[in-house]
């Protein structure tokens, strides 16, 4: 008996140490993922002298919302920021918006053409949009900066959604020629012998099957809108189309704005991704699985 | 990328699953493929192709007019000190980037490979920094690296690490690198956790039942089961890891101040080319990075993946 149980004892024990190592990891993993979010949200909502308090209080104590009103332009210390970050804002949305949009409409369509229909040069085609996922931004930046200007297309919501647009076409193309190819194709073969049309097919089909995988193409893609920073950094020279990114490493570059407000701009730059990513993260997690692996 | 490829070729089973057209649909492929076309053929190929001419040209707005220059650009650029220490950076941003990221992602990856409650919380939340704008981290983390008010001086000196606040960023070149490229890390570390863990659900649970009646510890079957099998994801978080980190810039932008200690190749690339309006040495700088991005990720594909069958 006492031989026979023997073994079991240290693996019981060894379980239990697993556990408590994975818990321990797990903590780990949360507090390297949310810290720094934390620690920007605590800030926002501290007075400039809490914030430079040593040693650093790591609880917002009276939740002082002045750094926000500064930041939208309102409240005394607001001639600081200029107000520049509810328009930037604005902007982040209408160019994140109108990117996700017009790159689905175009990657769906596109991506179906591609996973189902047979014509003439489209593994050739097929061959060029994929390659041009490995191009970085190094290899169209400078060009397409000296096109939009000659376009006169700098300093526009048109042309960053265009320049967007062809960035995140690619991926988004291949997201969806995934999703597709990951259907069986019986449901539309039967379609097809009952007398539909491709266009039928497609329409009343097909797109209702993969609209959990449009969904991920598009939160995706938002997400990548949302964080552009180089291109229109260099597109556009004024604040009437400045998203964010750009108008908040302005401020920061300032050096003469209080952090306690620049931690609030910050917040509110993040607000909208952190939000997707708790609402929507299913969607993120299954985007990047089909846009990379398979 | 090699997934790319190995869909390529596989021609012969895509037709299979193509659907029979009706007469007169002939045109409707094309006309379905031709906005995608028109978008990456003006807005990615065609100024993929201005670049590479333009590498070769002199194109400088303080010193007209333009001429074809040969290798001009490339010789001026590799002369010049500053670009060759935003090299040496680059190297270095790649170095911490692809190491970092792909081991905290493995790590991540095994600490979430088997379910228990609350994993999808955890997924959600690690995801967060990966779906932050890049420019916005910087920010929040340079608030993090404050020399005077910093978190991570007050903390480290409440434990003992150090005696005196540290200026982590300015003024020596390598830990200036490590902690702009932590922000990177920070933020790219999701992305190469969940290609791990896509590879890591893949893996058969009787593989480990076996090692487990074989009396295998958790160690061994982490180093003999999972690593192995793990190939395909490991390769692409590893190409993840180098085209990200080749394009630093947006962290570098912030957090870096213009200053060359930590400047990167993007950085001075930038630089050169909005700042000095040296349009020409900005393609040659282009084309090289271009070109090396692409190289080392086929490089990268070919020696790490290696394709797995159950």
């Amino acid at each position: 008996m006492g031989a026979l149980s023997r073994p079991a004892a240290p693996r019981r024990a060894g379980r239990r140490r697993a556990r408590w190592l994975r818990g321990a990891g797990i903590g780990v993993l949360l507090l390297w993922s949310l810290f720094p979010v934390y620690w920007a949200l605590n800030t926002s909502l501290m007075t400039n002298a809490q914030a430079q308090s040593s040693p650093p209080s790591f609880f917002p104590t009276h939740f002082v919302f002045s750094n926000y009103e500064a930041v939208f332009g309102y409240g005394p210390s607001s001639a600081s920021t200029a107000g520049g970050v509810g328009q930037a804002l604005l902007n982040s949305s209408i160019e994140s918006l109108g990117a996700t949009l017009l790159t689905l409409v175009i990657a769906v369509v596109g991506a179906y053409a591609f996973a189902r229909l047979r014509f003439r040069l489209r593994g050739a085609l097929f061959y060029i949009v994929v390659a041009t996922l490995t191009l970085p931004v190094y290899a169209t930046l400078i060009p397409i900066y000296t096109i939009l200007t000659k376009l006169q297309l700098v300093n526009t919501y048109i042309g960053i959604i265009l320049v967007y647009t062809s960035g995140f076409l690619p991926l988004a193309m291949w997201i969806m020629y995934n999703m597709f190819q990951a259907l069986p194709a019986s449901i539309e073969e039967a379609a097809a012998i009952d007398g539909a049309t491709t266009l039928q097919i497609f329409r009343r089909i097909v797109l209702p099957i993969v609209r959990p995988g449009m969904a991920a193409a598009a939160i995706i893609t938002f997400l990548f809108g949302w964080g552009q920073f180089i291109f229109p950094l260099v597109l556009g020279s004024t604040n009437s189309t400045e998203p964010l990114t750009v108008a908040l490493s302005a401020l920061a570059g300032r050096h003469v704005v209080p952090y306690t407000i620049i931690n609030a701009a910050a917040i509110v730059a993040i607000a909208v991704p952190a939000l997707i990513v708790f609402f929507l993260n299913r969607y993120i997690v299954d985007g990047i699985v089909a846009g990379s692996v398979k | 990328m090699s997934a790319i490829r190995r869909r390529l070729t596989r021609g012969p089973a895509i037709q299979s699953q193509t659907i029979r057209r009706g007469a007169g649909e002939t045109a409707l492929p094309y006309a379905m493929v031709t906005p995608l076309l028109v978008f990456i053929g003006v807005l990615a190929l065609y100024p993929t192709v201005l670049t590479a001419y333009g590498a070769f040209v002199h194109n400088d707005a303080l010193d007209p007019p333009n001429h074809f220059t040969g290798f001009g650009n490339f010789q001026s650029v590799f002369n010049d000190p500053q670009v060759r220490q935003s090299l040496l950076n680059t190297g270095l941003y790649v170095i911490f980037g692809v190491l970092l990221s792909v081991a905290l992602g493995t790590f991540f990856g095994l600490l979430l490979q088997r379910r228990f409650r609350g994993r999808g919380v955890v997924l959600a939340l690690m995801v967060l920094p990966w779906a932050l704008p890049g420019v916005v981290e910087g920010v929040i983390w340079s608030w993090i690296y404050d020399p005077t008010f910093g978190v991570l001086n007050s903390t480290l000196k409440t434990v003992g690490a150090i005696h005196n606040y540290q200026l982590w960023l300015g003024t020596h070149q390598i830990e200036t690198i490590f902690f702009i490229s932590l922000v990177q890390v920070w933020q790219i570390t999701p992305l190469a956790a969940i290609l791990i863990l896509a590879s890591l659900q893949a893996i058969p649970g009787e593989l480990y039942e076996a090692a487990d009646v074989d009396g295998a510890n958790g160690w061994q079957s982490i180093k003999r089961i999972t690593l192995p099998l793990i190939r395909p994801g490991l390769a692409i978080a590893v190409v993840e890891g180098l085209v990200m980190s080749i394009n630093i810039f947006d962290q570098v932008y912030v957090l870096n101040a213009g200053a060359s200690t930590g400047s990167s190749l993007m950085s001075e690339t930038y630089q050169i080319t909005f700042g000095n309006l040296n349009f020409g040495q900005g393609y040659a700088l282009s084309l090289l990075a271009t070109v090396t991005t692409i190289v080392l990720s086929l490089l990268a594909v070919k020696l790490i993946y290696r394709k797995v069958e159950f």
